[in-house]
């Protein structure tokens, strides 16, 4: 068989494997990628919302929008992305098996990276196999890549990342989400994620899990009922929601198959299986390397700065650069990667109860619990301050990495400071000129402007909204708490759109001064 | 299902070319290079399959060709996995009774 010799291999065209390659190819490296997908980017393409972090970490961009950058850069470097094409085989003397349409083509590298991402777990419950259960990222790419509604009425199992992210989404396609369950007694990704479901009334339901799915031939119906802390059914806890579509986000697992065949030393310890690498990937054979999600589930942020850092070992292995030059950059990225690594989620925190912020104040049990921080909870954060006149009030409540918001306000009225986990201030004296940029920056949609007095008794809350149809300017609906429920009748006062939004529309909207601080989404009459 | 003809942030879905097909005899229509499993599922079609055992219905799950849950019998062949497989005009799709196809088959 002939076999073909690549200088670079990398197997996977998702974040982690396109940074790398192309890290590689500035230095001179000619990569290859492979990716099975008739598309690249991984799972980039499907993720719509803006991404968290600092500007370094490419924050407030759009998920999709740095999938296309790095293509866009890999392909100036040279970099050969080859589709639908899945490798099959990884074998010592890095020799890879590829299938490319009906032909299966013999490669043979001088470095390797695998970057094949994760694969969605999976829970038994009775009727998991009817149709109408889905994975969260089958859903994903079904509204965001095939532009069709996953469902009409849709239940949510999981509220880390992935179930919140993926609910929002569902939102925004237009499906009705009718709850949100997880086992875990309290919700475990972002709260600000899933404060942007809470609001529009969606319920949460912690220490819950599926019990059955109806149906005769698809889905209809679900059971869910509260368990104990052994996991154990409570009798007499069961609610029941007519819907026709399952959603299942329980986590990630690293694709790791390709490494284990090649006989690479896996490392088992932490109920998941990644293999045993340095901090530049490299995999106890010389000459192949892991990044992103199959070298430990964590996300695009990461996976890309990873990658980089294989990318410039790799090409130090392959002598393209020297060993003090690729130390250096390691470092550089290293420093990078640990910023994100920071505040009550960071993967040392994994587990642990944490009762107060960095700042050393009592968090919110309410946002664990259902979703949102409630109405007497707020005010003790320093992102919320009363004044007359508009004001920023940030609901952000818990330390995570992420500060576009202090970046987009230039007149000095957000504050994070140094430390990226910081809770953002909103600014005491500081002038407000109502320009928007924070809400629209703020990846977490979790930013205000509120005037407490525009006129006699009444004041007026401006919202993040990405949803059609959107408000009109004189259209009457209500105003909803932070638990989505109605407050008040409210008109529109005011509908911004702009190119520098990026997609996001500011929505203002009147209420009585007494709802001033309450009222945090629209909801149109009838 | 239907189709989402305005996103707020993706904005308007893509005009595809409009063709038939046909889902067990049946004629039923498609944009052109979406996969087959996402055409289905706009005609509502859900169950892709039956299991051989139990006769158990399956429909797509992980929408990205890795389950094999959607399988069928595209124009006599089985088992191809229709949610990355692309329509075509005039295929013949028809539901997958067990592993080697037909009905009656198990
Ligand atoms: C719903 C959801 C929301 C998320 N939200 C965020 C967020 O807000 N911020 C954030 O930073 N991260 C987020 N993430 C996580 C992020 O998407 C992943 O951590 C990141 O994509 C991992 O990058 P990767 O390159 O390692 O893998 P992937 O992006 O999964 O790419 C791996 C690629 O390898 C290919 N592949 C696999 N096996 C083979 C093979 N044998 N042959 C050829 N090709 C193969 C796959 O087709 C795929 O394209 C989210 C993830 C999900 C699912
Ligand atoms: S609206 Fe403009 S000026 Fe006011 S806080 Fe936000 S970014 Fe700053
Ligand atoms: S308020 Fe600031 S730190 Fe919090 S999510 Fe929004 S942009 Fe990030
Ligand atoms: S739905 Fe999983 S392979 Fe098609």
């Amino acid at each position: 068989m002939k076999i073909e010799h690549k200088e670079l291999i990398v197997v996977g065209a998702g974040p982690a494997g396109l940074s790398a390659a192309i890290e590689a190819a500035k230095s001179g490296v000619k990569a290859i990628v492979f990716d099975e997908n008739s598309k690249p980017g991984g799972q980039l393409f499907k993720q719509i919302h803006k991404f968290f972090g600092s500007k370094e970490h490419k924050a407030k961009i759009r998920g999709f929008k740095i999938g296309q950058d790095l293509l866009q850069e890999a392909e100036k470097l040279g970099v050969e992305v080859v589709l639908n094409a899945t490798v099959v085989g990884l074998y010592p003397e890095k020799e890879i098996i590829v299938k490319i349409g009906g032909e299966v083509i013999h490669y043979k590298a001088d470095a390797v990276l695998i970057a094949t991402g994760a694969s969605e777990n999976m829970v038994n419950f009775r009727g998991w196999t009817l149709p109408g259960v889905i994975g969260a990222g089958a859903a994903q790419t079904m509204m965001n890549l095939h532009h069709i509604k996953p469902g009409n009425r849709v239940f949510m199992l999981g509220t880390g990342n992935v179930g919140l992210v993926v609910s929002s989404q569902l939102l925004q396609a237009g499906c009705e989400v009718v709850a949100l369950a997880d086992a875990a007694p309290k919700i475990g990704g972002y709260g600000v994620h899933a404060s942007k479901v809470a609001r529009t009334g969606v319920p949460f339901y912690l220490s819950h899990t599926i019990k059955e799915v109806e149906g005769e031939d698809h889905v209809t119906g679900v059971t869910i009922a509260q368990v104990d802390e052994h996991f154990q059914f409570i009798p007499g806890t069961e609610k029941h929601f007519a819907v026709d579509t399952i959603c299942v986000a329980v986590g990630l697992s690293p694709m790791a198959q390709l490494l284990k065949m090649d006989g690479i030393v896996m490392d088992d310890t932490k109920g998941r299986t990644v293999p045993k690498c340095d901090r530049t990937g490299a995999t106890s054979i010389p000459g192949i390397y892991a990044a992103g999600d199959v070298a430990g589930i964590e996300e695009a942020s990461s996976a890309m700065i990873e990658g980089r850092m294989s990318g410039s070992a790799i090409a130090a292995y392959l002598g393209y650069l020297s060993s003090d030059s690729s130390e250096h950059r390691v470092d550089t990225l290293e420093n990078s990667l640990s910023s994100l690594r920071q505040g009550m989620f960071a993967p040392e925190n994994r587990g642990k109860k944490i009762e107060t912020t960095e700042e050393g104040i009592a968090i919110s049990q309410n946002l664990l619990k259902a979703g949102f921080v409630t109405d007497d909870e707020i005010t003790r954060f320093p992102g919320f301050r009363k004044e007359m006149k508009v004001h920023p009030v940030l609901e952000c409540t818990q330390n995570i990495p992420c500060n576009p918001c202090q970046s987009a306000c230039a007149k000095g009225c957000i504050s994070i400071g140094e430390h990226m986990t910081s809770l953002p201030i909103s600014v005491d004296g500081s002038t407000c000129v109502n320009c928007g940029m924070c809400v629209a920056s703020c990846s977490g949609q979790a930013i205000f402007l509120v005037a407490e007095e525009t006129r006699a008794g009444f004041g007026e809350v401006t919202i993040p909204y990405e949803f059609l149809p959107l408000p009109a300017e004189g259209d009457g609906g209500f105003a909803l708490g932070r638990d989505g429920k109605k407050l008040c009748e409210t008109t529109i006062t005011r509908v911004r759109t702009s190119k520098a939004y990026d997609g996001t529309a500011l929505v203002t909207m009147e209420v009585p001064t007494e709802y001033i601080d309450k009222a945090r989404f629209y909801k149109k009459i009838g | 299902m239907d189709r989402i003809a305005e996103h707020p942030i993706l904005g308007n879905s893509p005009e595809g070319k409009m063709v038939t097909f046909t889902f067990d005899g049946k004629e039923l229509s498609g944009y052109e290079g979406e996969p087959i499993a996402v055409a289905l599922r706009v005609n509502g079609v859900m169950v892709h399959r039956y299991t051989a055992k139990r006769h158990e219905p399956r429909g797509v799950f992980c929408a990205i060709g890795r389950c094999t849950d959607c399988v069928m019998i595209v124009d006599g062949v089985p088992n191809v996995r229709t949610c990355i497989t692309p329509l075509k005009a005039g295929m013949k799709v028809e539901t997958q009774y067990g592993v080697t196809g037909k009905e009656g088959a198990l």
